[in-house]
């Protein structure tokens, strides 16, 4: 079995009267794909928040290669090798899109301020640009390359989350529904997208919302529901789980 | 960067004045003057995005720094720049350092505070600041024996001015420009990328205002006089125009928006004599509704259609 990277056990976040993440335990481990699904209010995302240092847990212990990784702030996690994309998209508005996925490669940058000012430090620049533009291609903005994010449709932001992820070259990456709002050739792309991320030896935490897209793309699925994890085992024992089915496939399937 | 490109509009700059009379002078030094603050401002406000409204009063804090240190104190030139920019650096860091950890406006309320409280030290300033008469009567002394004077002292302008854009092109097109953007634009999403944001906002600041500083310096032998109406809240607002006027977060912008604002009351004046407050009020106020994004952003738009 691969090694774990990452390491939650009994987290707990509530917010007020509210327990969004009870008790969670669960790992991710080295180039895999877990998925994690549950109805909307699962905790899913706050799970993800907790992770990424957005939000402060309130018991609970994560641990990344082996290092405790809670109460520190968001981008010392990004400098530890855990990028994230959001639920939403958030383009910096002011820049094409190859400037955004430079912002991604921000720690990875090993010139200083004098370096930059007097320096040589355009050799690391120019390196950095071809590695970003490669990802442009790799997410298959290609030829959006020097646009204003402005004018990127929906699908094609959601791109642009992982390929700005990816540039922060992660061990580790956290996709937040990155499926959601996709038309049906988007979401092929993407899945193939996926598979190739974890092709490339990064481990993927995938939060998803839609079942049909997740189970055949993950290695492991953990199910949440009000917070708490459900289930956790491989997809083909998911679909069996009669748990999953009551709390959550059942009535997702109900509702359409 | 291509270096002849830096030489060359130098020596353009710096030739320039040579051909003008003492009057053209003074106002062309004055308009680089503006130039550089205009630049170093719009870094801040522009692609930093932190609205504040000290960058005057820093350029005053050069001014009045150098002054005290090489006229009042005798030091030498070199050691009384230095302790500019180390003034400068110091007071920079005490009002970023607080505000940033705070959202939103209190960088502006801080920095507005400090521009207040900055005239208020030079009025009460005793006999270090000459008061509310300021200080006069001192001159450039000689370097290397030589007494820098007329359009060779713009030529020291000149360098000031290229030196600054050197400086903020080079951050813009780095790593750090890019925070800088994205800090402004997302600062959730910047910090998720590895940025960290209250960094990148004081380092932004006390750069900025340290290049103020120094643009004040070179300022205090102008006129050879420093006095505390110059570094008023008036002069502070109208930086922040030349900037949203031109074009906020563009350094073309805010090379038009200074030159233009510097020297439209110039023309209005002979127009409409006394009403010319009120007529520049009225235009600045007209080209922000007319063009949000500066004339920058409207010469672009016009580019783009033709």
């Amino acid at each position: 079995m691969k090694d774990t990277i990452l390491q939650v056990k009994a987290l707990s976040k509530r917010f007020g009267g509210l327990l969004a993440v009870s008790q969670l335990d669960f790992e991710v481990r080295e180039g895999e794909i877990l998925g994690m699904i549950g109805p909307n209010g699962a905790g899913k995302s706050t799970t993800f928040n907790v992770i990424a240092g957005a939000y402060a847990a309130d018991a609970g212990e994560v641990s990344f290669s082996g290092e405790p990784i809670l109460g520190r702030a968001p981008h010392q996690i990004a400098m530890r090798g855990i990028m994230r994309t959001f639920q939403h998209n958030r383009p910096f508005a002011g820049m094409p899109v190859i400037d955004n996925v430079m912002v991604g490669a921000h720690t990875r940058f090993k010139a200083g301020l004098l370096s930059v000012l007097f320096g040589n430090a355009f050799q690391e620049e120019t390196e950095k640009r071809k590695k970003a533009e490669s990802l442009v291609d790799f997410v298959g903005l290609g030829e959006l390359r020097d646009a204003d994010v402005a004018t990127l449709s929906f699908g094609q932001g959601r791109l642009l989350e992982i390929a700005r992820a990816l540039a922060g070259e992660p061990r580790l990456i956290l996709l937040d529904e990155p499926a959601a709002g996709l038309t049906p050739d988007e979401l092929a792309r993407l899945a193939h997208i996926i598979r190739g991320i974890a092709a490339r030896g990064i481990a993927v935490l995938l939060i998803e919302h839609d079942m049909h897209f997740l189970l055949p793309l993950a290695h492991r699925v953990v199910v949440l529901n009000f917070g708490a994890k459900i289930a956790d085992g491989l997809p083909a024992e998911i679909r069996a789980d009669p748990a999953v089915m009551d709390a959550y496939l059942g009535s997702h399937a109900a509702a359409h | 960067m291509n270096y002849l490109r830096w030489i060359g509009a130098f020596l353009l700059l710096a030739g320039l004045p040579f051909f003008l009379g003492s009057y053209y002078n003074d106002v062309y030094r004055k308009m680089l003057l503006w130039v550089t603050l205009a630049l170093g401002y719009n870094f801040l406000f522009g692609i930093g995005g932190q609205v504040a409204f000290s960058h005057f009063a820093f350029y005053g804090v050069g001014a009045y720094s150098i002054v005290i240190f090489l006229i009042q104190l005798q030091l030498p030139l070199p050691l009384a720049i230095l302790l500019g920019i180390a003034l400068c650096v110091l007071v920079a860091l005490a009002v970023a350092i607080p505000s940033t950890r705070l959202e939103g406006f209190y960088l502006a309320l801080a920095t507005l505070a400090l521009a207040q409280l900055f005239v208020v030290v030079l009025n009460e300033g005793g006999a270090v600041t000459g008061g509310t008469g300021g200080l006069a009567n001192y001159r450039l002394p000689e370097v290397f024996g030589l007494r820098i004077a007329g359009p060779w002292y713009t030529a020291v302008i000149v360098f000031l001015l290229l030196m600054t854009f050197f400086i903020l092109l080079k951050l813009d097109r780095s790593w750090f420009g890019r925070a800088c953007r994205a800090v402004r634009d997302n600062p959730e999403a910047a910090a998720a990328m590895g940025v960290d944001v209250a960094r990148t906002k004081v380092i932004a600041f006390t750069l900025t205002s340290a290049l103020a500083g120094v643009a004040g310096m070179v300022y205090a032998f102008v006129d050879n006089t420093v006095n505390p109406p110059i570094f008023g809240l008036e002069n502070a607002f109208l930086i922040l125009f030349m900037v949203i006027v031109g074009g906020a977060g563009r350094h073309a912008g805010a090379v038009i928006g200074a030159v233009l604002l510097f020297l439209l009351p110039f023309v209005l004046s002979p127009l409409v004599g006394h009403h010319h407050v009120l007529v520049f009020g009225l235009l600045v106020l007209g080209a922000i509704l007319a063009a949000p994004k500066g004339l920058i952003g409207f010469y672009d738009s016009i580019r783009k259609n033709f």
